[in-house]
């Protein structure tokens, strides 16, 4: 039966942490007993210490467990209806998108934005060009046609010159003076208004005179 | 000091544009060496500094990176200054840039460039020559009679429109003018 107790204190020490040893050495001294008892005394104590401390540990670490395995489901697994989900384009922006401002130093970049505006720039000069182009051909086409009416006008006006002068060359021609005559008298009837100070001829004589007698 | 973003470019680019033609791009290839100084060509690239645009030899660009923002003045040739509306303003040390590629250009006789000088637009009676078809609200370079560039201006009028304009009618508004060294002088310069 002896061998029993010693098995015990022999586990003992392996149970129970550092402060286990130096109580089994005291108890060795005072005897094999005393020795076994008061293995015994710190055995209890420290063993159920280290049992809370165990399980509290364990039951932690199971919870965090559970917590970390607890799915999370998406609007989209569940089946629910998406609310207000169209996104405004000014907005929206790609999740990966680059913060901050956009530098070019390289070669190929620079090169592709100078080529797209040189692109725009011929373009523009092209298309006002042929504005000014256009407008020019109008402007020219407007002032030949003005110098065409010009010239038919003044053609006409000769004609009808020439055509009177004609006609009266004819009449004197046929010799008939008194038509003349009735033109000239005509002709100083339509321009007595005009620039002559000298009343005419017709006028003197249609003077009123007023007697007292 | 940094480099420029994507639209910064396209802004400074197109006020380039306005007055430069396709050769525009020799100025982003490399460049031939100068004389003496080194067999290999150099590379030059635009720097912003403050608001200012810079066009710098990129050997000295990375130099001084070792100068804080702060201190740093300038730095390479000045081309202009991006406004606070994000438009670009060119300057007139942009002008021995551009003359070299410029697409149409307005040469001044000798008693239209004073006039120039002082700060005045170019008007009918003091043009020499002019490229042919130029629309109107162009961007052309002022020179002497002598090919000297003295400025850079808008056209006001198109050549064609030009033709028929009286001798005291302005044709070419002016943008900037070597006189600004003078003028502008405390002011050309300041950050």
């Amino acid at each position: 039966m002896a061998p029993a107790p010693t098995t015990k204190s022999n586990k003992a020490p392996m149970r129970t942490g550092k402060s286990g040893p130096s109580k089994s050495i005291g108890g060795s001294k005072a005897g094999p007993k005393a020795s076994s008892a008061g293995v015994k005394k710190s055995k209890k104590p420290q063993g159920r210490v280290s049992g809370e401390q165990v399980k509290s540990k364990s039951a932690d670490s199971r919870k965090d467990a559970n917590k970390k395995k607890q799915k999370v489901y998406t609007a989209k697994e569940l089946g629910i209806p998406e609310l207000n989900g169209i996104r405004p384009e000014g907005v929206s922006k790609p999740p990966n998108m680059k913060k901050g401002k956009n530098f070019v130093d390289d070669n190929e970049g620079m090169n592709a934005i100078m080529a797209m505006v040189m692109a725009e720039k011929e373009g523009n000069i092209e298309s006002k060009m042929q504005k000014a182009r256009h407008l020019e051909q109008l402007r020219e086409a407007k002032k030949a046609e003005a110098e065409k009416r010009a010239q038919s006008k003044k053609a006409t006006f000769e004609d009808r010159k020439k055509g009177i002068k004609e006609s009266e060359r004819k009449k004197r021609s046929d010799g008939d003076s008194s038509a003349v005559e009735s033109r000239k008298s005509m002709k100083n009837g339509y321009f007595a208004g005009f620039g002559d100070d000298a009343p005419p001829k017709d006028a003197k004589k249609s003077k009123k005179r007023v007697s007292f007698g | 000091m940094r480099q420029l973003t994507d639209t910064e470019t396209k802004t400074l680019f197109e006020k380039l544009a306005n007055y430069t033609g396709r050769s525009l791009n020799n100025l982003l290839t490399d460049t031939a060496p100068s004389p003496g100084a080194k067999s290999q060509p150099e590379r030059y690239v635009f720097r912003v500094q403050k608001d200012r645009v810079y066009y710098v030899r990129e050997s000295l660009a990375n130099l001084a990176t070792s100068v804080a923002r702060e201190s740093l003045l300038s730095l390479g040739t000045c081309i202009g200054k991006f406004t606070k509306t994000g438009k670009f303003r060119m300057h007139i040390t942009a002008l021995d840039i551009i003359a070299p590629h410029a697409r149409y250009k307005v040469w001044v006789k000798a008693n239209g460039e004073m006039p120039f000088l002082y700060g005045g637009h170019v008007v009918k009676a003091h043009v020499g020559r002019w490229s042919e078809d130029c629309p109107e609200h162009q961007g052309v370079i002022v020179l002497s009679m002598n090919d000297t560039p003295l400025g850079f201006g808008v056209t006001a009028r198109s050549t064609a429109e030009g033709r028929r304009l009286d001798p005291t009618g302005i044709v070419v508004f002016r943008q900037a003018d070597c006189g600004e060294y003078l003028r502008e002088e405390d002011t050309l310069f300041t950050t």
